[in-house]
């Protein structure tokens, strides 16, 4: 996975791309979601519109992510969530806890 | 004639030798006091048999005489008694440094003032006595009665008589003075040995102490029997002797110096022997030739027969050389390396260590060779340790407590920047708040060898000053390079070899969590009265994140369960373990299905981090009723494939367990009937993937399960675990994969809800 990111009308947005996976991903991401929680930057979206593949350890990491945001009032929500995913959030029923969108454009109104 | 001149060369020979045993001392480490000491010590003794040997050569009558009268070169062979204050002065300085402490350092010097006044007095005492008795005289003629001159007069009667006395008596009071030099030597030497813990340098210091007894010995029944008491030794013998005792004394002396605290014995001695000998052999023939053709020679050339001695010695000095090569080719033949030779020292560490791969022993072996081979006093290390990722000060033999260093001490990077053995003292630009600098410093250590493998610096060891405060000569130090070189070879041999182990371990540890996990898992399905029940699970590691289980509730009910754990290997393994055991708990509560999971989501959040989490899929059959009440935590839906061919899906329940904290689950139940099979899996089925990284999908797995129904369980499985091997023939899977299949025989007696 290869990681960028840029800010949009005050939100940050993630890009990763390929695949997302156990490893070396779960501490990439993670230490750039502290990093912007640090800067007081806590509203993120994901675009995953690049990622191809995830496994149990990304949808892990992706929970995880949630999960930081949330315990510091911020909040995390996905866009162009592609449709392998989409199943695995669904099968996994964690559609209901995570708020996907189908652009970044219409994640990033959401927040305001 | 021919024992005379054999005489005359066995004193120039032992002359020789030391006085070229001195230079090459001298110059192996100019630097050290104690190179310089031992140098002049061993100059002094080989001069005197040389002065002897030179005053034969001009008068082969000399030294038969006795007494003060010999004149001339002879007679300047008493610059050897200078030996005894070299000796006093080596006594001060080895084997423990006495000289440093001396307020006024250049007072020592004084020592020597005795024995330059003995040589004055012999080499002047005839012309002194002689004017002191003109003065003596011309006062006398000049009349007593002159009351200015009559103190001068007191005084020069007062000279004549020291001086008569002095005459008369020259050799016992030398004697006596050489004697308290020789005992005062000894006692510094017996008392120093004290002090002396490195083993090789004990034994040096014992050796050096025969060596002075034995020299003393000779050297009392000879000159100081012959000289204070009354018997008469013959003048021969008496030089004999006391070239014996030169010898023997300083002949175990310097092999005492030369074997325990010089590495290239064998140069040092070759170069000595070679050049001695060679100059002994020359000078040999020259004598011969020069007295044995006097008798031809001066007749035919008359005048001009010393330019034909001139002209040998030219020749005698052209010949050196080859002569020289010869000889040194005759001794290397002759002599052994010895254990502190370098290539030795080298040869025999790399042998030990290559084969050694136990940290602490190859420290030890590092400890043994710097300290036996190059006196070094005490030995410390400094190495990365991999457990902390910090530099730390290891505990040894010299140092008791292991000191954490901080990743950014100041000396430390000065360290990695040092590629060869370098002197601690230049290293001052990194002291600055440095707590290693501190560290070496306590520990008085002078050097530091860097230990680098590439660009990394696996650590360095720190040397004192060698034992008896001998300095480094620039042979220990390229020594010391190639050592360090070779340690770091063996530091890197015993890492690989540790962290092998500790695969091993690990392998071992995971084969009995293997072991373990296996024995959580049903031996076998439950009997069930309406069917058969299958089930297999494969890790794709050798521990793996998937479970099933099968849970007696009463007589009629069974508790059927599969989960997955996110990602894979021991913290999967870890985690299903918990679930597992949280589940049989919560089951045996009596709770009803959705409590069951939503209590196992509570216990597993707080207990876990929030990326770890299980799919699990639970269900309750009654196998007399044929009802299968169930809840899916985040699970694959299992497929229900009834008699007809249609496809149900379980999907009733909630999100994933563990991941997030009050979630509430829902539960649902099924009716089977006659030949419905349930098929519940693991997404490591679903998800085998190609080699065009297509995966196999849920759909195909349903597909697949709808036309094998009619086989019994576990032809099903391994029908189907037979087509992905045919999808993907890399299988085993990347995933772990379970399986549970449940075949309904029978028709169920109560009437369907």
């Amino acid at each position: 996975m290869r990681l960028s990111d840029r800010e949009q009308d005050g939100v940050v947005i993630l890009e990763p791309k390929g695949k997302i996976m156990g490893g070396p991903d779960a501490s990439l991401l993670h230490d750039k979601l502290y990093e912007f929680i640090e800067q007081n930057k806590k509203k993120v979206v994901i675009d995953l519109a690049e990622v191809d593949w995830m496994n149990s350890t990304g949808l892990g990491i992706l929970i995880s992510g949630y999960t930081t945001l949330r315990n510091t009032d911020g909040e995390l929500k996905l866009a162009n969530v592609t449709e392998k995913i989409q199943s695995l959030l669904t099968i996994t029923k964690l559609v209901t806890v995570f708020d996907a969108y189908e652009s970044v454009d219409e994640a990033v109104k959401a927040f305001k | 004639m021919s024992l005379e001149l054999a005489k005359t060369l066995l004193f120039f020979l032992t002359g020789a030798f030391l006085v070229f045993l001195a230079i090459t001392i001298t110059r192996d480490n100019f630097s050290n006091r104690l190179n310089r000491v031992t140098g002049a010590m061993l100059l002094f003794a080989g001069l005197g048999p040389i002065f002897v040997a030179l005053g034969r050569m001009v008068d082969p009558t000399a030294g038969a005489a006795a007494g003060f009268q010999e004149s001339g070169s002879y007679a300047l062979h008493y610059i050897w008694e200078l030996f005894f204050p070299s000796l006093l002065l080596f006594a001060w300085l080895f084997p423990i440094d006495r000289l440093s402490g001396f307020r006024h350092p250049r007072l020592r010097y004084l020592i020597f003032i005795p024995q330059l006044l003995h040589m004055v007095i012999v080499l002047f005492f005839n012309s002194l006595i002689n004017a002191l008795d003109t003065l003596r005289v011309e006062r006398a003629a000049e009349g007593l009665s002159s009351i200015i001159l009559t103190p001068l007069a007191k005084v020069v009667s007062v000279l004549y008589l020291l001086v008569s006395f002095i005459r008369s008596y020259e050799a016992s009071i030398f004697g006596v003075v050489n004697l308290i030099y020789v005992a005062a030597a000894f006692y510094f030497l017996e008392t120093g040995k004290k002090y002396v813990t490195n083993p090789r340098l004990l034994t040096q210091t014992r050796v050096v102490l025969w060596a002075t007894r034995i020299g003393l010995g000779v050297f009392l029944v000879t000159h100081l029997g012959a000289t204070i008491l009354p018997y008469d030794v013959p003048e021969g013998l008496k030089s004999f002797m006391m070239i014996m005792a030169v010898a023997s004394g300083a002949g175990i002396f310097i092999f005492a110096t030369i074997r325990y605290q010089f590495l290239d014995v064998r140069l040092i001695f070759r170069q000595s022997f070679v050049y001695s000998i060679t100059s002994a052999l020359l000078v040999g023939l020259y004598i011969i030739l020069v007295v044995q053709s006097r008798g031809i020679l001066q007749p035919v050339f008359g005048a001009q027969a010393q330019i034909v001695s001139y002209a040998f010695i030219i020749l005698v000095l052209l010949f050196f050389q080859p002569i020289n090569n010869w000889v040194e080719e005759l001794i290397r033949s002759l002599f052994i390396r010895t254990r502190t030779d370098h290539r030795n020292v080298i040869e025999r560490f790399s042998r030990q260590v290559i084969s050694l791969f136990d940290p602490t022993r190859l420290r030890g072996i590092i400890d043994e060779t710097l300290k036996t081979t190059l006196l070094v006093e005490k030995v410390y290390f400094v190495l990365f340790d991999d457990e902390v990722e910090e530099y730390a000060l290891l505990p040894s033999e010299d140092n008791a407590k292991r000191v954490v260093l901080g990743r950014d001490d100041l000396m430390l990077r000065g360290i990695n920047l040092l590629d060869t053995p370098t002197y601690s003292h230049s290293l001052t630009d990194y002291r600055e708040g440095s707590s290693l600098a501190r560290l070496l410093e306590e520990r008085a250590v002078k050097l530091v060898l860097p230990m680098k493998d590439a660009e990394h610096l696996l650590g360095f060891v720190a040397l004192t000053d060698k034992a008896a405060g001998y300095s480094y000569s620039a042979e220990d130090l390229n020594l010391l390079g190639v050592l360090s070189n070779q340690m770091v070879t063996a530091l890197i041999n015993a890492r690989l070899y540790v962290e092998s182990l500790e695969r091993i371990r690990l392998q071992e540890e995971v084969t009995m969590a293997r072991q373990i996990q296996l024995d959580l898992l049903p031996s076998s399905p439950p009997d069930i009265p309406c069917g058969l029940i299958s089930a297999i699970s494969t890790p794709s590691r050798t521990v793996g994140g998937d479970f099933f289980d099968f849970l007696p509730l009463d007589d009629n009910r069974v508790g059927v369960c599969i989960a997955d754990a996110s990602g894979k290997g021991m913290p999967a393994a870890l985690l299903i373990a918990q679930t597992q055991a949280i589940l049989k708990s919560e089951v045996c509560n009596g709770n009803p299905i959705d409590v069951v999971l939503s209590n196992m989501n509570q216990q597993i959040v707080s207990s876990s981090s929030s990326e770890k989490y299980v799919t699990l899929f639970y269900g309750e059959l009654d196998t007399a009723a044929g009802n299968f009440a169930y809840a899916n935590a985040g699970h694959n839906y299992p497929i229900l494939v009834r008699a007809t061919g249609e496809v149900e899906l379980l999907k009733t329940g909630g999100p994933v367990i563990g991941a997030l904290p009050m979630m509430r689950y829902r539960s649902d139940s099924v009716q089977l009937r006659k030949d419905d099979v349930l098929f519940l899996f693991t997404d490591g089925l679903s998800e085998a993937m190609n080699s065009k990284e297509e995966e196999y999908t849920e759909e195909r797995v349903r597909q697949y399960v709808a036309t094998n129904k009619d086989c019994d369980p576990q032809t099903l499985i391994d029908r189907i675990l037979q087509d992905v091997r045919l999808f993907d023939p890399t299988y085993p899977p990347r995933d772990d994969t379970t399986i549970i299949a449940i075949k309904v025989n029978n028709g169920f007696t109560v009437h369907e809800g």
